[in-house]
């Protein structure tokens, strides 16, 4: 490890390292995937005025299991 | 599923019609190299009535299926629009968290196999902002993403 990557976890640092080694295409294919999201997959279209509304929205309606809460820490 | 050829096509349809755009969140990350799995594709989008109109034409080039109303919300510049109307689901954010103005972001771009993409600074600070579960959980490994970026003279 250099100096210069020290800060970095080493774990961290191989995944970083090959990765850089794939091509766009293939990280992209690794990269996406697609689960059914309870009631945020159940609408077509939302437009929100506001990022605080839909912050709010999301409070209010989503699973709390998807993440999309606002951290306690 | 998003696939690489319909974001080649995101891309592609972009520049035609001229649109300001970056993609933002873990999307951008990737793009950036950062390894990690995503379900949403984040595009920030500058807010302006010319971008919004180039933008609605893009996304019914691509296959959204946008009524009116809709059209009109998007050219209006709402803060947040969720598309799963289309060929792939697609986020667009006019404002978001933790980045203040469009054209910094866009000074601070980076441009990657003709993607546009927001830095990864604006990428951790508007997780580090919207601070959910979820952008708790990748903030740590996107700064060390960060580190290893700086390493690599980018």
């Amino acid at each position: 490890m250099s100096s210069k990557t020290a800060t970095i976890p080493a774990d961290l640092l191989a995944e970083f390292e090959a990765a850089a080694k794939r091509p766009l295409a293939q990280r992209w294919k690794y990269a996406f995937i697609k689960t059914y999201k309870p009631v945020m997959d159940d609408e077509k279209f939302r437009a929100f005025d506001s990022m605080a509304d839909y912050r709010r929205w999301c409070e209010e309606n989503l699973p709390r299991f998807l993440g999309y809460h606002r951290s306690e820490e | 599923m998003f696939e690489y050829r319909q974001a080649e096509e995101v891309r592609d349809a972009f520049a035609r019609h001229s649109v300001r755009y970056l993609f933002l969140g873990k999307s951008g990350a990737i793009l950036l190299g950062f390894p990690d799995t995503t379900q949403d594709a984040d595009v920030y989008v500058e807010k302006s009535r010319q971008n919004g109109e180039a933008l609605v034409a893009a996304l019914v080039e691509l296959g959204f299926e946008l009524n009116t109303q809709q059209q009109a919300e998007i050219v209006a510049g709402k803060d947040f629009v969720q598309l799963k109307n289309g060929p792939f689901d697609l986020d667009l954010i006019f404002a978001p968290d933790g980045i203040e103005r469009f054209e910094d972001a866009w000074a601070r771009r980076v441009e990657v196999q003709g993607f546009m993409v927001c830095a990864i600074d604006d990428i951790i600070a508007s997780k580090a902002a919207a601070n959910r579960t979820k952008d708790r959980e990748s903030l740590s490994r996107l700064i060390s993403f960060r580190e290893y970026l700086k390493t690599q003279g980018s």
